[in-house]
């Protein structure tokens, strides 16, 4: 059975970046439907729906805009297209193939707000959908689609995409906020809030860009329709990005009730294993949520599920598979690697805590492993992270979940590694890096 | 006054203060590396958390919060109770310190920061005794950012605190982060070197030895150094300092602080200000003439002489022919003994002000503040204590003439004995104050360095500068600040204080102290000085 594509509907279809086929194809009748409600009345039925953010964290889209004073005069509106996660392209995907459908969500979820200015935050690497974006915002400015007067209400809304530097950490929303107002993309102390005090001092709402792309299906369909999708904690089609030795590396569209498994498996998905590979773990939450063995994929990928199994949660619900092949140390390195060049270098513990990690993990990928690095890298990793109350934001703590399950989950082959190792090769090479 | 309750002990704390200040001054030693009382709050450096009891979101109950707090960040509230004292904390506190030290050169012994380095004490306090990394550590470099500091990057914890400094004390933010990760560095901008009035400052704050000031590099270990409080004679703004010396020598000032005045910063012209106290051109020997004849007496016999002098010159040109020139570089208590001597040998003189050295307009910061927003102020009277002096000399009654005046009636022929005190740190002789030293048959010059004024002088004396004399000064706002003597005047040299104190008709040791008290009699301003609160030990 396959599903029903909601948010990737345009995909394949040609010319659905354009203005006049998403139209043609039922597209900005929803804005025009939310334009005749009123924007409370918008934000009970996204609050219904149980929309919860697509970004990683999973709170629910429609309590984050009650956070929003009551008496504000002028809120800002950031859209988060910062996607930077390693093995998660689902935003890329929706901008390429459908730019309308995140403008529309934008206006309703502006409308909703009552935001005025909305700023698409995009990744810097992302060139393409860049243009793609602009193109249509161009093309809705030009419609009258934008701008004052929208649909005949008295709803006026900017849009303007303002393009990333290439930093993991502004993807973070007060790191994003901060590099939008010009600054180093450093997270900001909560609280405030962005909903009280965020973008240029100003009540913010920063959403992802998938939450947006539900908008219109919400509004146009009903909440009622989009909770009879999944379950009830883990509402609404989900975006699954799948990459690593299978047959179809790609992004696809479900319900949150599909398992790692049949994202790997399903015909209309991975389509199973490359010829002569076998899983022996899977990433499925992006690589910041942590790992899953071989023994552990019929893990549900929904917001729930995921801790059942030792993981931070859903993410960004892109599973990386991981073949019988790959050398553990390799991926324990490449995760260290990441963090450890991504940390914005703000907080102690996650500043020199991923690069330690990092030098570690790169030794024993190296060869040059001991054993007690690897108690070493556990208990870095509990010495860091926003959860223990260590740090600003929550990057370290994405940091130490992969880390922590992989030195975990995989230990007994990172031990025989390492004992297999010819003796002397630790002292040898400290020696010659030191 | 808020109450709260730290480590199972109820204290009484300033409202509005982050829990770590209230920590702080309550004696609590709680490691923190970027908080600073006089800059934003960032919680980046993570080592002050703390643990707090918050409402239990369902039942509302007082329970302790399952995540660390950064206690600089938390205003205190009544009723509010925090631990510093947990496991939590000091597992914490010892990990963070790990963290700090990992890539940390440990190079101490060639580090001017050691001794009062927070890495130091931290690291015996809350560290861990060993390193567990045997990795490379990362050597991030050594960089020259400005005329007057070095940045040695390896050293550094990255607490950020310069940074803020540049950007919102002096506001010049030279300074910046440049780079990711344990990679990141402090930096100035291409061709913008740190270079401001304030700079110095950044040294001072920097709670380990990444900021450097060339000026003091490699000059002595800090340990070595004892430090007195004194108040800064560069301008008349009169910040409280410290000076640190060794062995009779200055090596550094540093500013103390103080809310009234200076806050916690003082300039770099004070700072740097204190070089021709060692000036080898200083006088260092009285010396009185009798027509050819040059003599250099003992110090015991020049009270007598000058007496003598002065009541020869009396008797014979009246007391009305006799002035003072008094320096805007004296102590109160100073000025006030010299006066008391003159108006006992001659009761007619008239006391003069010498001149008061300006330059430039009153610099406020930061860079381009007014109001309210000023935070430090570099004013144009260039001399810690016109004020000071002038209110002795408004109290001493009779004639008191300002400066020009005194030229002026000088030229015209109105007094032919004076006694002039100098005392500045830079030749301020010009043509008219040399002109006028012909006029005097009885001439006493009492400076620091030779000028012109000598060669006409019967009498000279040599002067001390202000770090070897006590006292007080008043500042520009009024406020009466004493100063202790930090080190011995050069050989040769007499305290001006006790010098005069004798002459002044008193036995016995100067003390600054007990000549205000007598000061006080009739100036009631100097009964009480101005003097800011200590601050604990541990707060930086």
């Amino acid at each position: 059975m396959s599903f029903e594509s909601v948010l990737l509907r345009n995909r394949g279809v040609t010319g659905s970046t354009t203005l006049k086929v998403y139209e043609s194809r039922g597209g900005y009748q929803a804005v025009r439907k939310a334009l005749k409600m009123a924007p409370d009345e918008v934000v009970e039925e996204v609050k219904k729906a149980n929309l919860r953010g697509r970004g990683g964290a999973g709170f629910p889209a429609g309590v984050k805009w009650t956070f929003l004073p009551k008496d504000r005069t002028r809120t800002l509106l950031c859209v988060n297209a910062d996607e930077s996660e390693p093995p998660t392209f689902n935003n890329r995907v929706l901008m390429e193939n459908d730019p309308h459908q995140l403008l529309e969500g934008t206006m309703i979820a502006g409308y909703a707000t009552r935001a005025q200015i909305a700023y698409i935050y995009m990744r810097g690497e992302f060139h393409e959908p860049f243009h793609i974006v602009q193109k249509a915002i161009d093309e809705a400015y030009a419609a009258g689609y934008l701008g004052k007067n929208i649909f005949g209400s008295d709803y006026a809304l900017d849009v303007y995409v303002h393009r990333g530097a290439g930093a993991y950490v502004c993807g973070e929303e007060t790191g994003l906020i901060e590099s939008l107002e010009g600054k180093r993309g450093w997270p900001r102390i909560k609280p405030p809030f962005p909903a009280v005090e965020g973008l240029f001092h100003r009540p913010t709402v920063v959403n992802n860009v998938e939450t947006l792309s539900c908008l219109p299906h919400i509004i146009e369909r009903g909440a009622d329709w989009f909770t009879a999708i999944g379950p009830p904690h883990s509402t609404g089609p989900k975006l699954f990005c799948v990459s690593g030795p299978v047959k179809r590396p790609g992004c696809y569209e479900a319900p949150m009730t599909i398992t790692v498994r049949e994202l790997i498996e399903r015909e209309d998905m991975g389509g199973g294993m490359l010829p002569g590979k076998k899983v022996k773990g899977v990433l499925p939450g992006g690589v910041s949520m942590g790992i899953l063995t071989a023994d552990e994929l019929d893990m549900k990928m929904d917001f729930e599920d995921p801790r059942k199994y030792g993981l931070l949660g859903l993410g960004t619900a892109a599973a990386v598979v991981i073949d019988e092949g790959t050398d553990i140390r390799i991926v324990l390195r490449n995760m260290a690697r990441f963090y450890g060049t991504e940390s914005c270098g703000q907080c102690t513990q996650c500043r020199e805590g991923t690069a330690w990690m990092h030098k570690i993990a790169t030794r024993i990928a190296a060869g040059a492993g001991r054993i007690e690095d690897l108690d070493i890298l556990l208990e870095t990793a509990r010495n860091m992270g926003m959860m223990p109350g260590l740090s600003i934001c929550g990057l370290p703590d994405g940091a130490t979940y992969p880390i922590e399950a992989i030195v975990k989950k995989f230990r007994g082959e990172l031990e025989e590694r390492i004992r297999a190792q010819p003796r002397g090769r630790v002292e040898e090479l400290l020696k010659v890096l030191n | 006054m808020p109450k709260i309750t730290i480590d199972k002990q109820m204290i009484e704390c300033r409202a509005g203060v982050p829990v770590l200040q209230a920590a702080l001054e309550a004696g609590w030693d709680v490691p923190h590396y970027c908080y600073h009382p006089g800059l934003s709050i960032v919680a980046s450096c993570r080592l002050c958390l703390m643990e707090m009891q918050m409402p239990d979101p369902k039942t509302r109950e007082m329970v302790w919060s399952p995540k660390l707090m950064p206690s600089c960040q938390t205003p205190v509230k009544d009723g509010m109770v925090v631990r510093f004292d947990s496991p939590a904390v000091r597992k914490n506190q010892q990990s963070c310190m790990e963290f700090f030290l990992l890539n940390h050169p440990l190079d101490c012994p060639v580090c001017d920061q050691a001794g009062e380095c927070y890495l130091q004490d931290y690291s015996y306090k809350f560290g861990q005794p060993n390193s567990r990394m045997v990795d490379p550590k990362l050597k991030n470099p050594k960089k020259d950012i400005g005329p007057k500091t070095l940045l040695y990057q390896d050293r550094c914890v990255m607490c950020s605190r310069c940074v803020r400094f540049t950007q919102e004390v002096s506001g010049t933010a030279e300074l910046c982060i440049v780079n990711r990760g344990t990679r990141a560095e402090i930096d100035v901008f291409p061709g913008k070197p740190l270079d401001n009035l304030l700079q110095g400052n950044v040294v001072d704050i920097c709670p380990v030895g990444s900021l450097l000031d060339k000026d003091f590099l490699f000059k002595r270990r800090v340990w070595e150094l004892r430090g007195t409080d004194s108040i800064c004679p560069g301008c008349a703004t009169g910040c409280s300092i410290r000076i640190d010396h060794a062995d009779g020598v200055v090596y550094r000032l540093k500013p103390r602080y103080n809310p009234k005045v200076n806050a916690w910063w003082m300039c770099d012209e004070g700072r740097y200000g204190w070089k021709y106290v060692h000036d080898r051109k200083r006088i260092t020997a009285p010396l009185v003439r009798r027509g050819f004849e040059e003599t250099t007496p003992a110090w015991e016999e020049l009270p007598n002489i000058l007496r003598f002098r002065f009541e020869e010159h009396v008797r014979e040109a009246g007391s009305g022919k006799v002035v003072a020139v008094f320096s805007p570089f004296m102590a109160c208590e100073e000025a006030w003994l010299l006066a008391k001597f003159i108006r006992e040998v001659a009761p007619q003189a008239a006391l003069a002000m010498g001149p008061v050295p300006l330059a430039g307009e009153d610099q406020h910061f930061p860079v381009g503040a007014s109001g309210h927003a000023v935070k430090f102020t570099i004013l144009k009277e260039k001399c810690p204590n016109r004020r000071g002096v002038e209110m002795v000399l408004a109290a001493a009654g009779g004639t008191v003439l300002a400066y020009d005046e005194f030229i002026e009636q000088t030229l015209a022929g109105a007094f032919s004995a004076a006694w002039i005190v100098g005392g500045y740190p830079a030749p301020w002789v010009d043509k008219n104050a040399a002109k006028v030293a012909e006029k005097f048959s009885l001439l006493v010059v009492q400076d620091l360095f030779p000028s012109d004024l000598l060669a006409g002088a019967a009498i000279v004396l040599p002067a001390c500068s202000w770090a070897e004399r006590e006292g007080s000064f008043v500042n520009a706002a009024g406020l009466v600040q004493p100063f202790d003597r930090a080190i011995d005047p050069p050989d040769g040299v007499k305290r001006d204080g006790q010098f005069l104190y004798e002459i002044a008709g008193f036995s016995g040791i100067f003390r600054a102290e007990r000549v205000r008290e007598l000061m006080a009699e009739t100036m009631s301003a100097f009964g009480e000085v101005s003097v800011p609160p200590a601050v604990a030990e541990f707060a930086h």
